[in-house]
């Protein structure tokens, strides 16, 4: 069936893409979202191999579950008193900074 | 003849999720890229039901159910998570 094959490789370009783009993102709630992207085609796979109990499961954990927990440790990452440079506009200015010193 | 007008709608679904992703890896916000992935969501739900006629079996629909309600919860938490979250 031509048209099965169609959605076959417009599901598996976008597994590619979207996990690219998931460690491809500096921003890590954007990488979030890229990564339930993932997720959801991955579920989107196994439905169209005809595995629905599979699909189920990966609904339920990767969509929902895992998604829900990455942010829920972002937002605890930047409650954290500050020490760790995680967002990049602060570690950028600091080589700049100590160029000039010496 | 019905069987191949659902497939053939199920396949321009997925193109048009193809296009979707492009706005979720180009979006220039973060909202952007959120209410992109809401669509794709949307859009995976109707293909999944789409697909459950042309393979003409019923369990399949519970797949599109429980994926309907579970990426409810997780646009739910990132739109908590972009609003600051008041309290926990």
């Amino acid at each position: 069936m031509p048209q099965n094959d169609l959605v076959h490789g417009a599901v598996l370009v976008l597994i590619v893409v979207a996990g690219f783009f998931a460690i491809w993102f500096r921003d890590l709630l954007s990488s979030i979202i890229s990564l339930s992207a993932v997720s959801l085609l991955l579920a989107v796979e196994f439905y169209i191999l005809q595995a629905p109990d599979v699909a189920i499961a990966e609904a339920a954990i990767g969509a929902g579950l895992s998604t829900a927990i990455y942010i829920v440790a972002l937002r605890g990452c930047r409650k954290a008193p500050s020490g760790g440079s995680l967002s990049p506009e602060e570690a950028t200015p600091e080589p700049g900074k100590e160029e000039p010193k010496p | 003849m019905n069987v191949f007008l659902f497939s053939w709608s199920a396949g321009i679904l997925g193109v048009a999720a193809v296009l979707v992703l492009g706005r979720l890896v180009g979006g220039p916000t973060i909202p952007d890229r959120v209410v992109a992935l809401d669509t794709m969501n949307t859009l995976a739900v109707a293909i999944m039901i789409l697909l459950a006629v042309v393979y003409d079996s019923v369990v399949m629909v519970d797949v599109a159910v429980v994926y309907a309600a579970l990426s409810f919860v997780t646009t739910l938490f990132i739109a908590r998570h972009l609003e600051g979250g008041t309290g926990r």
